[in-house]
């Protein structure tokens, strides 16, 4: 009885202090609204962040790579440059400042882990390009006659690296 | 016919010519097959755009009567070079075709931007010149 009795007031205030907070995260979110004079980002994200988030991805690949394989770092830094300057220019294209931590495609992000053989780290990065490429083929089918210039760009230069890892 | 179209199939042609000129000059027999492998494939984009003049009904742009070559090929290294400028032009030429096309024929443009791209990075590495990529194939500098 006892038991049950603390257990359900703790209930109560828990779900109270909830609405209370949730309250308060309405009001915040309305004051911003009013006083912010810059229109707010839309909340569908931009086509294009896919294409952003995976050259910052691919970058950090490289990063890690030539760390744990220092050999391998003139070869790579070049082609982790091309990534960055992808991210740079997609940002100013979609607006977004790049977010280097999000929804990172799974094989970018894998690719350059913990490899110990450089044959095997190149080969992993190579596999990682190879998909990339794809991914900014379909982007660029997609994307406006603006942007097709662009997002071709990239695509291409992601075959290049296809090549360069070979 | 737009001007784009126009300028690709310019830039195919002279990539057609450049490669009869500097394939004589290459050593070895990968790289004479490279040249007209490449040669080949530039053919066949020249003749794609063909096509697309015609499906327009608009008449093909005359080839020019000659090239004026951008520094005399009279050897093995300023071979390779010329091929690297070669498809580096090609490349830039196709990219303004991204934007005034759509669907199959974007995706057709986009594969000769990045065949000429990836054959320039091969030219590139056996020219020993570094980077071997550029961040933005196709991007006049």
């Amino acid at each position: 009885m006892v038991l049950t009795g603390a257990v359900l007031n703790s209930d109560t205030g828990h779900t109270r202090r909830r609405m209370l907070g949730a309250g308060l995260a309405a009001l915040t979110l309305g004051g911003c609204g009013v006083l912010d004079d810059d229109p707010q980002p839309p909340s569908t994200p931009d086509p294009l962040q896919p294409l952003a988030d995976e050259a910052l991805a691919l970058a950090a690949a490289y990063d890690r790579t030539a760390a744990s394989l220092p050999a391998l770092a003139t070869r790579l830094t070049p082609l982790a440059q091309d990534h960055r300057a992808h991210a740079a220019e997609l940002a100013q294209v979609t607006g977004r400042t790049p977010a280097a931590s999000i929804s990172a495609p799974a094989s970018a992000a894998a690719a350059g882990g913990s490899a110990t053989d450089p044959a095997t780290a190149v080969a992993a990065l190579r596999a990682a390009e190879q998909t990339a490429a794809k991914n900014a083929v379909t982007a660029c089918a997609t994307t406006t006659a603006e942007r097709a210039g662009l997002v071709g760009s990239i695509a291409a230069c992601r075959a290049t690296h296809v090549e360069a890892l070979r | 016919m737009n001007d784009q179209i126009a300028a690709a199939l310019a830039a195919e042609e002279a990539a057609i010519y450049a490669y009869g000129v500097l394939g004589v000059k290459l050593a070895g027999k990968a790289e004479v097959d490279a040249a007209r492998a490449a040669q080949l494939e530039h053919r066949e984009r020249r003749d794609w755009l063909v096509t697309k003049i015609a499906e327009s009904s608009a008449a093909p742009p005359a080839a020019p009567a000659g090239y004026r070559l951008p520094f005399p090929v009279v050897d093995r290294a300023t071979a390779v070079q010329l091929a690297v400028k070669v498809e580096d032009g090609v490349a830039q030429a196709w990219r303004p075709v991204l934007g005034v096309t759509r669907d199959a024929d974007r995706t057709t443009a986009l594969a000769a931007m990045t065949d000429a791209a990836v054959r320039a990075c091969r030219w590139r590495r056996l020219a020993s010149i570094t980077p071997l990529t550029m961040p933005f194939p196709g991007k006049a500098e």
